[in-house]
């Protein structure tokens, strides 16, 4: 007999983006791709079912600790908070992971805060396995996140132009090799 | 026309909502015509918003769409669309995917989105004389679901269960759930009648009382006027007694006898004795309440079917009267999870000259609220939802219950008298705000609430923001009898939505009380949120937002990130040795080489006669600390972890340094009190200072005859320590009852939870003793003359008050939670089981400092 089940009428806000699903489906694609001995790894969302840390993104560069503190703790009181730096010049470059005591607090948080204005810019949050050392790092070429290379509007809270767009065409298309 | 029908083609490249309605606009005025309503269940286009409607969508689908959906699109009458779903479900019940998905789907939509339940009903009652088996399915799991709420004490889930059960009562063949209800009040009464502070029997009484209203809005049976006149009878003595926490709950206080409260806030199921008693005098009008089933509807109907559809046979259809399944109600019943309070009836808006929302007089003011407060609570997991169904709550409730949305409150005066002048904004904002202002607390992290506003506001600020401005005004005038914690969680809110929207508002309104004394509430108001702000934002970037005469509350100081280290200065005492210890521990150097330098002032306190020199030498050592740490909040954590030791044994040595590492702290954040108040919180995690020290910092030493009760620093200094510590109490409680461990484990915490309790208690009572002491004007030091001008002492007692309230009603709350009588004997055998599962999902206190 078909079965039909339903948990919610309306969709939840506490779930992992779709931008952390796809990312983890490509990567989990990758993997079979690259290396079929290696066993499959577990479903995102069971992997973030006790998740008590959040990544946030869309921050100012001039955001600071206390004001993420003052707005997330609104959520449950917060066990740590990791600035995420610039690679090369160790400076705020927008984001940062709150880690929270209990994983209501960090649901409570992806309902409630994410999505909301702090230092009047809207941010991102996501669920998160967990801070790990070196994710506080910038992954982008010029050791901020890899969104401000690229990005062609300009946006003062997080230094201008996209730093490939400031440069003019060069770069761009790089990924193609040269000729 | 034709385009109408075949209009797939028309919305190709447009993906757009406004597209949609227009489109559904053109369809609906076709809708209206001859036959037209019949269209949306023969494929083509069935106008479902923001679905393209292709012929090949499987009629499960279909079904699930149009109930999610229902009632939301104003365009479409309610009666068409129910009857259309209930069409399609009952020609396709032999699927079972088809029967599955209605009976889920009724179900899942009681209990999520009440605002639909008589539209849900709707579709069961057409869809039973459609096919009766429907009905029948609906009704047998609709109560075998209420069993299920009922054992597990899930009495919002009890409640929308019978009021769908209510609604539809046209099905029953006898009683209905009439019988349910006076079994329900049999359970309060015993329940009322073993306790005095009973709470859970009172909510049985009030779901007694609201599932009146639908039950009778729904039949036509006139021998129900006489059985709710009967029920009504029964539950007065219950509904008028005033429960022992009442006036502990309700958001203002009496602060002398000329005063008059903002509002006389009552109790709800009071309130709604009366106004249900009102409603039977006038023959239970009930206007609010939609009626979507129309009897009437499915003669036409058959008429219609059998002249456009031929293979129709044009059979008539008969309405089936089912038989009622036997409800028990489990006695005694489970109190549920959640511990129970007494409610008061909140607004902002009733009862004033201009009739925005319905008065407390009129019944309609219960339901709307009880249905917005449920949506609101149940769907707190989608904050954007929930925000749309409030921007649409007309659509939910009878035609001409409201104005038209965004109608201007100035318009109201000029409505005529027959038409309704209630501004859905206005009521649903007025919801939103009982749950802000809901004591002890409200379901969920006030943060929710705000969110919830932000997005409506959002939504439609046109239409949201004027009625947030009376709101605000509103509340702004009552700041001086509210309760305390209830005038922080405005400040923070108020705070937390200006960060959202610019920092604007109309702050020059507020001129004339920037002068007030600093001790009026006011005025601790207004410092309070520019704090909040600050705390959200930066100094700067507040102060552009407000008008010159406040600036002076935001002086220069405050945009200083880093604050200056006093020993820098070589006037202040001891300046040498601050600035080498400063130095000693920027470098790392050992904890033998500081206490070289400690000692040296040991030595010279000693000789000044100072009589505790610790206290001077753990100045310098956490004001270096401080400055070290000024960078952010990471840097002074990782400073005090590795300073910890010392500041541990200074503590554990003498009392008066352990306060002293708070008073550096304060006074090294002067202008950034947040700040100071999460350092003492961190510091409190890790022991340094205990919640006893902070309790005798704040409201001892630094009680300054009182005045310190108008800051909110110390205010939130104090509910973050007493947070802390009942959280920990219930967190002991919940592992005492925690059956996965071992019962000698169990036995263990058991012994532990009554020192943990003591402590709790004992902390309470120091508030309670330091702040009566203000209250009742006894504050004053000897040595400090009378002179100091009675105005003041004015404006410091009702602070005394406020707070004395606040603390009497923390403890009361967490004796309903932790106390013996709440706790019982530790059980090992599975009775606990049930407690288990309670204890488990007891609420944690929410945030609310």
């Amino acid at each position: 007999m078909p079965q039909f089940t339903m948990r919610n009428t309306v969709d939840r806000l506490d779930k992992p983006s779709s931008y952390a699903m796809s990312k983890y489906k490509k990567r989990r694609r990758n993997d079979e791709y690259n290396d079929n001995n290696r066993p499959a790894s577990p479903d995102l969302e069971e992997k973030l079912a006790d998740a008590t840390t959040l990544y946030v993104g869309n921050l100012s560069f001039y955001t600071t600790e206390e004001q993420i503190h003052a707005l997330f703790s609104k959520a449950g009181e917060i066990k740590r908070l990791v600035m995420g730096l610039d690679r090369f010049h160790k400076t705020p470059c927008g984001f940062c992971f709150v880690e929270y005591y209990t994983h209501q607090d960090a649901l409570d948080c992806l309902k409630y805060v994410g999505g909301t204005k702090l230092d009047e810019r809207i941010i991102r949050c996501d669920l998160d396995e967990g801070f790990s050392e070196g994710r506080q790092y910038g992954r982008g070429k010029s050791g901020g996140q890899v969104r401000d290379e690229y990005r062609e509007e300009f946006d003062p809270g997080r230094g201008g132009y996209g730093r490939k767009f400031r440069e003019g065409d060069d770069g761009y298309g790089d990924e193609y090799g040269a000729q | 026309m034709a385009d109408y029908y075949n209009g797939n083609d028309r919305r190709g490249g447009y993906n757009k909502r406004k597209r949609f309605r227009e489109d559904d606009d053109e369809q609906d005025r076709n809708d209206r015509g001859d036959h037209g309503d019949r269209r949306g269940d023969r494929g083509g286009r069935g106008g479902y918003r923001n679905q393209r409607q292709r012929p090949d969508v499987p009629p499960g689908t279909k079904i699930r769409r149009g109930l999610l959906e229902i009632a939301e699109d104003p365009l479409r009458l309610p009666q068409d669309v129910a009857a259309n779903i209930a069409k399609l479900a009952a020609d396709n019940y032999d699927d079972d995917f088809v029967k599955d998905t209605l009976v889920t789907v009724v179900l899942r939509l009681t209990i999520e989105q009440p605002l639909k339940i008589p539209f849900v009903a709707a579709v069961v009652l057409y869809a039973n004389a459609e096919k009766s088996q429907t009905a029948q399915d609906v009704i047998n799991r609709a109560v075998q679901q209420l069993h299920e709420f009922l054992q597990a004490g899930k009495w919002r889930e009890v409640k929308l269960v019978l009021r769908l059960l209510a609604c539809l009562s046209p099905l029953y063949e006898e009683d209905g759930i009439v019988p349910i209800l006076d079994d329900l009040f049999g359970r309060a009464v015993d329940l009322q009648t073993a306790s005095t502070d009973d709470a859970v029997g009172i909510e049985l009484v009030k779901i007694i009382l609201l599932t009146i209203p639908y039950l009778l809005a729904s039949s036509t049976d006139p021998s129900l006027h006489q059985k709710a006149a009967e029920l009504l009878e029964k539950t007065d003595i219950v509904a008028s007694t005033p429960h022992v926490l009442e006036s502990l709950v309700d958001p203002y206080l009496t602060m002398n006898e000329n005063s008059e409260k903002p509002m006389a806030c009552q109790s709800v199921i009071s309130l709604l004795q009366r106004q249900l008693q009102g409603e039977a005098s006038n023959g239970w009008p009930l206007k609010c309440i939609p009626r979507v089933y129309d009897p009437n509807r499915e003669q036409q109907d058959a008429d219609l079917e059998a002249h456009i559809e031929s293979n129709g046979g044009g059979e008539a259809k008969t309405f089936t009267k089912i038989a009622f399944p036997t409800v028990t109600i489990p006695s005694p019943v489970n109190p549920g999870t959640r511990v129970l309070f007494p409610e008061v009836y909140f607004s902002l808006y009733a009862d004033q000259e201009i009739e925005s929302v319905p008065p407390t007089s009129n019944v309609a003011s219960s339901l709307l609220r009880d249905a917005i407060i449920d949506t609101v609570n149940i769907l707190d997991f989608n904050r954007n939802v929930t925000a749309r169904f409030l921007n649409e709550i007309d659509c939910f409730w009878a035609p001409d219950t409201f104005v038209k949305r965004a109608t201007a409150f100035d318009k109201l005066r000029d409505m005529p008298h027959d038409r309704p002048t209630w501004k859905p904004e206005d009521v649903t904002i007025d919801a939103v705000f009982s749950q802000i202002f809901q004591l002890p607390t409200p379901e969920h992290k006030l943060v929710y609430y705000h969110s919830l506003i932000t997005e409506s506001c959002k939504i439609s600020p046109q239409a949201i923001a004027p009625s947030l401005g009376r709101a605000i005004r509103f509340l702004f005038r009552s700041v001086d009898c509210m309760d305390l914690e209830l005038a922080n969680r405005f400040m923070d809110w108020f705070g937390h939505h200006l960060s959202n929207f610019e920092f604007r508002w109309k702050w020059t309104e507020w001129i004339p009380e920037v002068a007030l004394p600093e001790l009026s509430p006011r005025k601790a108001f207004i410092r309070g949120v520019l704090d909040k702000e600050i705390q959200l934002s930066f100094a700067k970037r507040v102060r552009d937002t407000l008008p010159q005469e406040y600036h002076f509350m935001i002086p220069a100081s405050k945009e200083n990130e880093v604050p200056e280290f006093k020993f820098n200065d070589q006037l202040t005492p001891f300046s040498a040795e601050g600035i080498q210890v400063l130095a000693m521990l920027k470098k790392k150097a050992p904890e033998e080489e500081i206490q070289k330098i400690l000692d040296v002032v040991h030595e010279k306190g000693a000789a000044q006669g100072i009589s505790d020199p610790l206290v001077a030498s753990t100045d310098i050592y956490m004001t270096a600390i401080c400055s070290i740490g000024s960078k952010s909040l990471s840097h002074v954590l990782s400073t005090i972890d590795r300073c910890k030791d010392r500041l541990l044994a200074v503590g554990s040595k003498s009392e008066l340094a352990r306060r002293q590492i708070i008073s550096s702290v304060v006074d090294f954040w002067a202008d950034h009190p947040g700040t100071a108040v999460n350092i003492i919180d961190k510091l409190l995690n890790y022991t340094i200072v205990t919640p006893m020290s902070v309790i005798g910092w704040a409201l001892q030493d630094h009680l300054e005859n009182g005045r310190a009760l108008a800051s909110s620093q110390i205010y939130d200094l104090i509910a973050i320590t007493m947070f802390k510590v009942t959280n920990r109490v219930r967190q002991v409680l919940r592992e005492r009852n925690n059956l996965t461990l071992q019962f000698s484990q169990r036995q263990q915490i058991d012994e532990a939870l009554p020192l943990e309790r003591q402590g709790m208690r004992d902390l309470f009572t120091a508030i309670e003793n330091a702040v009566s002491s203000v209250a009742n004007g006894t504050a004053n030091d000897m040595n400090e003359q009378l002179d100091s001008d009675s105005a003041d002492n004015a404006l410091i007692v009702p602070w005394g008050v406020r707070w004395a309230r606040v603390w009497k009603r923390k403890a009361a709350v967490e004796e309903a939670v932790v106390g013996e009588a709440a706790v019982g004997p530790l059980e090992e055998s599975s009775a606990v089981e049930e407690q288990m599962v309670a204890g488990d999902e007891v609420e944690d206190m929410d945030q609310v400092v």
